[in-house]
């Protein structure tokens, strides 16, 4: 079972719930289309439609109790971080990354590195990510075109981001936060070792 | 009850056509702009990427600006026609501005290519822009033209409301949660606008805020502003705006149904709780937007998933139940009136079941500016209010006869249903193959799979939007016709 949950991307978690929740509601469209053929008395439909709804309303507040109990676990901010493994600082630019190993103390639009660096597998990374002009938004992408990580880079703000990558490869980083023209051909690459 | 004057309803009937015909001829222009959007994402034709972000930005604001502009005109149409007066004068202000706008946002975006996307985010529109900086300060100045015409709009009609049904305590609902209920009905209408107008209120007052900002950058860019502040300003004016089209376009929702079904759909204790609530979630929601921004206080992070989730609480147990109430064993007549109003309902679901499946931080870590969030947002925005706005807009051209009396659905409208889901479909795949969104082409991504699914995404997008369109066009035969038809048989009978 484990195992089945770890295949599971959580885009596909995504899918399965959204796609469910769509037949539910093409479900009730078509008992409502069905049903409304024939007459019934206003208090009599609604008695019956009040009574679901008082088991519709104890299981969506247990749902949502349940789901942000498990979900406000797993969040990917600083406070939720353990202690990383290496350092990678990282500036966005229009339109380009550039990152190093390290902190750094520089400005950003002094701050010198390259579009691709090399990071070893298994261990917690914690890419410190900034800007140097407009908002940007540092993607991570594994070698199978599959979003795994992502934080903003902002201009005077620091963003901190922890991934540990699994698997050896490349991975690939675009910008996901519209920054003008260059958006679409701004990349960057991590090779993990 | 307060009485119309006949002369008052006919002047409010001229001013809403004015409107409607405005909106029936913005709205597929916008849906043109989206679709050569998609044709180039499909790499079917080539547009150059200050082009293309030029088309996406007027789309956007566009879209947006034009179906919160036509809900808020519906919505004063129906309260002015029933419960409360509004100024006529006051009704021309609003369009006008918002036509000035509009050609202003025209002139910025497809003349001048200003592209910074719907959302202006600080500080883009200055820095490494592409276009001329007059087109900048057109923008923000139609903006500003724009936000205050709603301003006045929301206003209007929550100071007309307010004056007629005794304060804004009163149409907010407050009395219903009391133990017994009021003596004196009061509309369910009434306190919808009021809680999806009072939010509309606060953010377009927030809107007015960044853009006064951004003038002051524009005419001295040695200063510097709080690029946070400002993301969180634009976010809780963009998101709001969109957010309350939705629950505006309910309010007639709440109104028209029960004439189709013969069923009253009032106010309860258990509606103003609901309704009140949702005011909160109308206005914390918005933190969703800035997840990924791990700067963000954390308690504010918690807030933007808490009042996405809990939004469902009244969206489904409250609005969407009485729909069901309404429909259930009702012996309706499955004309197109009710038949929008279910499916928009549904499509309302839809997107929000979406949206909140994106709204769960852990989930949005990657889905976030995917194609997903496109896709939620169209679907509650085509498959949801928009077939309100349609119904309405049958609603308005049968008003004069029986309104239960329209037409059955025919082929337009099942294509335009057809194409638009098939549409959205592109999009949450897209969102699910970790597509980027707000990208020109994806012809350039080192990752093949990515760009070869996204092409091929956008392909059947484009194709699905001409089948949408054509769809449109053919229920604007019956929307145009339909009104001069009633005009000849009334001359004819009167000769």
């Amino acid at each position: 079972m484990s195992k089945l949950i770890e295949l599971i991307t959580i885009q596909g978690y995504a899918a399965i719930i959204s796609l469910a929740g769509a037949i539910l509601v093409i479900s009730v469209v078509l008992f409502l289309l069905g049903t409304s053929s024939t007459e019934e008395d206003k208090m009599s439909a609604k008695k019956k439609v009040y009574k679901v709804r008082a088991r519709y309303f104890l299981g969506l507040v247990a749902c949502i109790v349940i789901l942000l109990f498990v979900t406000l676990q797993l969040l990917p901010y600083p406070r939720f971080q353990s202690e990383p493994g290496e350092v990678v600082t990282v500036v966005a630019m229009q339109w380009m990354w550039k990152m190093a190993p390290g902190p750094s103390n520089e400005t950003p639009a002094a701050f010198t590195g390259n579009t691709e660096i090399t990071v070893p597998a298994n261990k917690a990374i914690r890419f410190v990510v900034t800007s140097a002009d407009v908002n940007h938004d540092f993607a991570i992408y594994n070698s199978k075109g599959v979003l795994v990580a992502q934080t903003q880079a902002m201009p005077q703000y620091h963003n901190e981001l922890e991934y540990t990558f699994s698997e050896k490869g490349d991975y690939q980083i675009l910008c996901l936060e519209y920054c003008g023209l260059g958006h679409a051909i701004m990349f960057g690459k991590i090779h993990v070792e | 009850m307060i009485q119309i004057s006949s002369v008052e309803k006919r002047q409010q009937k001229k001013l809403i056509i004015t409107w409607s015909i405005t909106f029936l001829i913005l709205f597929p222009l916008w849906i043109t702009l989206g679709l050569l959007m998609r044709l180039n994402q499909g790499e079917w034709i080539k547009l150059s990427p200050d082009t293309f972000y030029a088309l996406m930005t007027m789309h956007g604001l566009g879209m947006a600006g034009t179906l919160f502009s036509i809900s808020l005109a519906a919505l004063s149409y129906l309260i002015a026609t029933r419960y409360a007066r509004l100024n006529i004068g006051v009704g021309y202000f609003v369009y006008f501005s918002v036509v000035l706008g509009v050609i202003g946002l025209i002139i910025a975006t497809l003349y001048a290519k200003f592209g910074p996307g719907w959302y202006l985010l600080y500080p883009l529109p200055f820095v490494g822009a592409n276009w001329p900086g007059w087109s900048t300060a057109l923008s923000i100045i139609s903006l500003i033209i724009l936000g205050i015409a709603w301003l006045i709009g929301c206003l209007h009609v929550l100071y007309a409301l307010a004056k007629e049904y005794g304060g804004i305590a009163r149409i907010a609902g407050w009395q219903y949660f009391k133990k017994n209920p009021p003596e004196k009905e009061m509309p369910s209408v009434v306190m919808i606008s009021t809680i999806s107008l009072t939010p509309g209120v606060l953010a377009f007052l927030a809107g007015a805020v960044f853009l006064i900002i951004y003038l002051l950058k524009y005419f001295e860019p040695s200063l510097a502003f709080d690029p946070l502040l400002l993301k969180n300003l634009t976010f809780f004016f963009g998101h709001t705006l969109v957010n309350i089209t939705m629950y505006v376009g309910i309010g007639w929702l709440y109104m028209l149904l029960p004439e189709f079904t013969h069923r009253d759909w009032k106010i309860n204790k258990v509606t103003a709780i609901a309704w009140n609530a949702t005011f909160f979630f109308i206005l914390f929601a918005y933190f969703h937007h800035l997840y990924m921004d791990f700067v963000q206080p954390l308690p504010l992070q918690y807030a933007g998933q808490l009042a996405s989730y809990f939004s469902a609480v009244p969206a489904t147990a409250v609005t969407m139940f009485g729909v069901i109430v309404q429909l259930y064993h009702s012996k309706i007549k499955w004309t197109i009136i009710p038949l929008m109003f279910l499916l928009g309902t549904a499509g309302w679901a839809i997107g929000g079941f979406a949206a909140v499946v994106d709204s769960t931080i852990s989930i949005n870590k990657v889905l976030h500016n995917t194609l997903w969030v496109p896709a939620h947002f169209h679907t509650y925005m085509l498959m949801g209010i928009l077939l309100f706005i349609l119904a309405f807009l049958y609603y308005l051209v049968v008003a004069k006869e029986d309104p239960t009396k329209d037409q059955k659905p025919k082929l337009g409208f099942w294509l335009f249903v057809i194409g638009s889901y098939s549409f959205l479909v592109m999009f949450y795949l897209g969102g699910l193959n970790s597509i980027p969104r707000r990208y020109a082409d994806y012809s350039a991504i080192p990752l093949k799979n990515v760009h070869e699914t996204g092409a091929l995404l956008a392909q059947i997008a484009a194709v699905s939007i001409c089948l949408l369109l054509v769809g449109l066009l053919l229920m604007y035969v019956t929307l145009f016709t339909k009104p001069v038809k009633n005009s000849a048989v009334q001359n004819k009978t009167a000769l």
